[in-house]
């Protein structure tokens, strides 16, 4: 039972991870995010689903175009919802990616239909069983690809001069504008990256979940709550929390019961919050003085 | 002379011509159900089932020579909507019987309109107990559908008499449907002197069941009863996979649409649950017109394409009882109507079954627990199952 728990937990928290890291990438440049990346995460699916099945593209290409349509997405999801917003400093980006999410879930229904559809995988077609416990090789994909992700977001942000020169932006956008960094642009690059991440994150996803068009609002919500736990600001953090928010509900699911799983999985946000509101690994704001 | 001649003609066509467009007056019957949302499928399955009957009743016509017209409105699984859409249909649109959709809650709302404006209603989906069960006296609710109660008892007979299992674990979505089949299912079991070693629930859009099922595996249930629909259902038979447990798996009928099979592959093999009706295997004459008319009519090319199959079938059974009874009563009027369905004198052989006197005062659904097809998904089919 604990084994299964284990995998079933770290399965579950690695998709969690993998979605909030799109948050990440955004909050990094712009201190703004797209409230709808778990409609992001659906397109992907979707978009990839009408590749892949709809037209009968082989998987590499259905993969590709999904991510270039989402990259564009997300460019156009900033120039739109975000950049009237940021330039202004106002909050109203919050509301306008949210309503963009709604318009996507809509036009999905419209589109792509209300059924929930079947990803085909090769991954997902008989469980593998180790020692009592179960699990989908797509589902040892998605933590791979995660950390894998992590890293390079890491990387990109730490260790390139471009990554360092987003990094400004959202330090001291005055500063860095005089530096002769182009802001606009910077912001954009994240949110297509971000868009970028959560394709990916969609088609992995969608053999585990299947393809419908409401499976974003509750995977968004929870990969929020990882992002807020694990530090806005900290890759690692956020996956770290992916994994240990996975494992509580996993393990509250099979101890205590499924009713008691929201209950104290929001509980630790709130814990989270008023201890540590910079999250688990996020670097405590410098405090102005 | 001519001018009288003329008068009299006059006279003649204006006495004739108000009774011929009476003959001629299509009888309008309403539908209230979703035919958008997440439930867009069951109401136009519904209205599949409703035009292929409308089509062979109209061939003949109704009362001599008039013909039925059908007016839908979209009620999308809102009670509040469904309340409105009650009236505008009776007071309004003059429809003489309503048909209704796949939500129990909107058909309850309802339930005092049709009382109200006495018009009789017709559930061709909504399973909920208490549509028909209402209380009322004369009943104007009638229903060619699953009734939740029948069907816990049907579930319970089967694992119980049939499988010989005596240690459910239950494992119910999170809603009121899952809700009052709990109640329904602990009723017949207690009966049986049997107790639910576990009742696990889960929630729309949950991905992974396996911590639900390895708690009712850890209390040592010998099988599941399984009330959710398609796509938590699929992914309870996923986990199922996963946690290597191979056991006797009982469903309500949400296993039925929503493209399980699609979404499980073979992992959905040896899922048993009911039906009111199943187009696969044998048909009668009956099975065999509606499968080609809805080729015909709709393009299906064979019975593994009809989404939502029941509601084709209930609807279609459940106009042509209506048409029965307007022919008995001689008149559209919603008093007469309702005592005629409540009075059915002809036998009428329909898809679902032959009904002999399908309603009485007591009982105004006309299927019950005898009625149920037990089924099984096998290789992505639906396929009856011999009940012993």
């Amino acid at each position: 039972m604990i084994v299964q728990l284990l995998v079933t937990g770290i399965a579950l928290g690695s998709m969690y991870g993998l979605v909030a890291l799109g948050y990440h990438i955004t909050w990094v440049t712009s201190r703004t995010m797209n409230f709808s990346q778990g409609h992001a995460v659906m397109a992907g699916a979707v978009v990839a689903f009408a590749f892949y099945v709809g037209l009968g593209w082989p998987l590499w290409a259905a993969v590709l175009a999904t991510l270039v349509i989402l990259a564009a997405l997300g460019i156009g999801l900033e120039r739109v919802a975000v950049r009237p917003f940021f330039r202004v400093a106002s909050p109203a980006w919050l509301l306008s990616t949210i309503a963009c999410g709604i318009i996507a879930e809509n036009v999905a229904m419209l589109t792509f239909g209300k059924d929930a559809r079947a990803f085909p995988s090769a991954l997902t077609q008989k469980p593998i069983l180790v020692g009592g416990a179960g699990f989908y090789a797509q589902e040892l994909l998605i933590p791979v690809v995660g950390l894998f992700l992590m890293g390079g977001v890491q990387l990109f942000y730490h260790r390139t001069a471009y990554g360092k020169q987003l990094k400004a932006v959202a330090y001291n956008p005055e500063a860095a504008g005089l530096m002769g960094i182009h802001i606009p642009r910077a912001v954009m690059c994240a949110y297509g990256l971000s868009a970028l991440l959560a394709g990916i994150a969609g088609v992995l996803l969608a053999p585990v979940l299947n393809v419908a068009a409401t499976m974003g609002t509750i995977i968004g919500l929870k990969a929020f709550a990882v992002a807020i736990i694990g530090g806005l600001n900290s890759a690692p953090g956020i996956m770290v929390a992916g994994l240990g928010y996975g494992l509580v509900e996993s393990f509250v699911a099979g101890y205590l019961s499924t009713g008691a799983r929201e209950i104290i999985g929001f509980a630790l946000v709130i814990l989270v919050l008023v201890v540590r509101p910079w999250g688990l690994l996020g670097s405590r704001p410098a405090r102005r003085v | 002379m001519r001018r009288i001649t003329l008068l009299l003609l006059v006279l003649a066509i204006g006495c004739v011509l108000p009774l011929a467009s009476q003959a001629g007056e299509p009888i309008k019957i309403g539908l209230t159900a979703a035919v958008s949302g997440g439930s867009a499928a069951s109401g136009e399955a519904i209205k599949k089932g409703l035009q292929i009957a409308m089509d062979e009743i109209n061939a003949k016509g109704l009362l001599g020579g008039r013909k039925l017209e059908l007016v839908i409105r979209d009620d999308e699984g809102n009670p509040a909507k469904g309340v409105t859409i009650a009236r505008e249909l009776v007071e309004r649109e003059k429809a003489v019987a309503i048909f209704g959709g796949l939500h129990t809650t909107v058909a309850l709302a309802q339930v005092p309109v049709w009382h109200e404006l006495r018009t009789p209603y017709m559930g061709v989906w909504a399973a909920g107990t208490e549509i028909t069960r209402n209380g009322k006296s004369p009943n104007f609710v009638f229903r060619v559908s699953a009734n939740d109660d029948y069907v816990d008892k049907f579930l319970v007979r089967y694992a119980a008499d049939t499988l010989k299992k005596s240690k459910p674990g239950l494992l119910l979505e999170n809603t009121a449907w899952g809700q009052s089949n709990e109640a329904g299912l602990n009723k017949y079991l207690g009966q049986k002197t049997i107790k639910p070693v576990g009742t696990e629930k889960f929630n729309w859009n949950d991905p992974d069941m396996s911590p639900q099922l390895l708690r009712l595996k850890n209390a040592g249930a010998d099988h599941v009863i399984l009330v959710g629909n398609a796509p938590e259902a699929a992914q309870v038979v996923k986990s199922r996979a996963k946690i290597g447990w191979e056991i006797p798996m009982v469903s309500h009928w949400g296993v039925s649409g929503g493209r399980f099979a699609e979404l499980t592959g073979d992992l959905s093999d040896g899922v048993v649950f009911f039906q009111t009706y199943s187009f696969f295997g044998k048909q009668n004459e009956r099975g065999q017109y509606v499968l080609k008319a809805l080729k015909d009519k709709y393009g299906v090319k064979g019975p593994e394409e009809i989404i939502a199959p029941v509601g084709v079938a209930n609807a279609y059974d459940g106009l042509h009882l209506v048409a029965v009874a307007i022919e008995q009563a001689g008149a559209t009027d919603g008093v007469k109507l309702r005592d005629a369905l409540e009075n059915l004198k002809a036998e009428h052989k329909g898809l679902i079954k032959t009904y002999k006197r399908p309603f009485t005062p007591d009982q105004h659904d006309a299927l019950t627990d005898e009625d149920y097809v037990l089924v099984v998904w096998k290789g992505g089919q639906i396929v009856p199952v011999a009940m012993k």
